[in-house]
């Protein structure tokens, strides 16, 4: 056989596994739970506020509340505590337009205003996530700025969304596809949920684990859950093989069941998630 | 028939072998969606080549490991290869 023909013969055979790969691929469909976190607000005539941290600062940044007409829980989210993980930046700025049934959801998409504008992990004073330790006071003006809010707040849950380089348990030192959680939260069952639904079957490095994190930290959702008592999340997906749209597919989607699962929200749908979900409907 | 290196570093079951490895795979990196289950043998060689690689040299982001990925699955199709064309050749002699 001569090389044109195995040249053409492994054009057409690489052009058959493109048209059969992209047949076969998975479009990450509407998630049920997205879909009732931004159902109108016409529906619930919820109420929504928005005001500045750290005003007349370099640190200014939004926070959002929304009000439901429901009584519930308070849930507080915190995108950008890392200014390149964009995946929290994103929803946590697309969730200030969602509209929860039940309950108060505060979130601060940019937390780490700096940090964001200069796309990069730290801020002025080093990584925000150290400094908030344990029984004292935040070490910098912006942690303590935002440390101010969650204590006016006295949220119920905390939800801290990040992106990790690799993944957990595969790569040394990365925490990607994990979930790290207080005792009292429901880790397991939202790792399950995102698998089933979300994690294709062929990407099983992918498949979310949730792991209770109960060493002391200065990391805030740790601190919320020290000083307040908040059941606290620290959401992790990340940058190996996937793109910007999927890991915001996922913590988006994390984000909704978090909500569900604290009875936020109204699920019309079918679930295999546990009581609290089941109370909310 | 004889075998030769020639033949079998660019045999038919060399070249499928490798773009059956590659080409699924890094339509799944270009974008997440167009990952399917074709892709499952270059994702668990790139899976485990960038676990290995990166306990031993954690200072390389992990893109990095394209070049050995790439390296490998051309090593892999060339065994595929040899054995074909050895298969091939004692069934035509």
């Amino acid at each position: 056989m001569n090389r044109r023909t195995v040249l053409s013969a492994g054009g057409a055979l690489a052009a058959g596994m493109v048209t059969v790969a992209a047949a076969a691929s998975q479009t990450f469909r509407t998630d049920s739970f997205v879909s009732a976190a931004r159902a109108s607000a016409t529906a619930n005539g919820g109420e929504r506020e928005t005001e500045r941290l750290l005003p007349g600062t370099e640190h200014e940044t939004p926070l959002h509340a929304i009000d439901a007409p429901a009584d519930g829980p308070t849930v507080m989210v915190f995108g950008g505590i890392h200014g390149d993980e964009y995946n929290g930046i994103d929803v946590a700025n697309e969730m200030a337009d969602w509209n929860p049934d039940a309950g108060t959801l505060v979130v601060v998409p940019e937390t780490n205003r700096v940090a964001v504008e200069n796309e990069q992990r730290e801020g002025i004073d080093g990584d925000l996530n150290r400094m908030f330790p344990l029984d004292r006071e935040p070490i910098t003006d912006l942690a303590r700025g935002i440390w101010d809010a969650v204590e006016r707040y006295d949220p119920d849950i905390v939800l801290d969304l990040h992106r990790s380089l690799g993944i957990f348990g595969l790569h040394d030192r990365y925490v990607g596809q994990a979930i790290f959680h207080t005792p009292d939260a429901h880790g397991d069952n939202l790792a399950t949920s995102l698998n089933e639904d979300l994690v294709p079957w062929y990407m099983p490095a992918h498949r979310f684990v949730a792991r209770e994190s109960t060493q002391p930290s200065p990391l805030l959702f740790k601190k919320a859950a020290h000083e307040l008592g908040s059941t606290a999340y620290l959401f992790e997906t990340t940058r190996f093989m996937l793109d910007r749209s999927t890991k915001n597919a996922f913590t988006r989607a994390a984000a909704a069941r978090v909500l569900a699962l604290h009875g936020l929200l109204e699920m019309e749908t079918d679930t295999d998630m546990d009581t609290d979900t089941e109370v909310a409907r | 028939m004889t075998i030769t290196l020639r033949r079998v570093l660019a045999s038919p079951a060399t070249v499928g072998t490798f773009l059956f490895l590659v080409v699924p795979f890094g339509l799944g990196w270009l974008k997440t969606a167009l990952f399917s289950p074709l892709a499952l043998p270059g994702y668990i060689i790139y899976s485990i080549g960038s676990a290995i690689g990166h306990r031993l040299a954690p200072q390389f982001e992990l893109w990095v490991y394209w070049i050995p990925f790439v390296a490998g699955c051309y090593g892999i199709s060339v065994v595929v290869g040899t054995v074909y064309e050895w298969t091939r050749a004692v069934f035509t002699r």
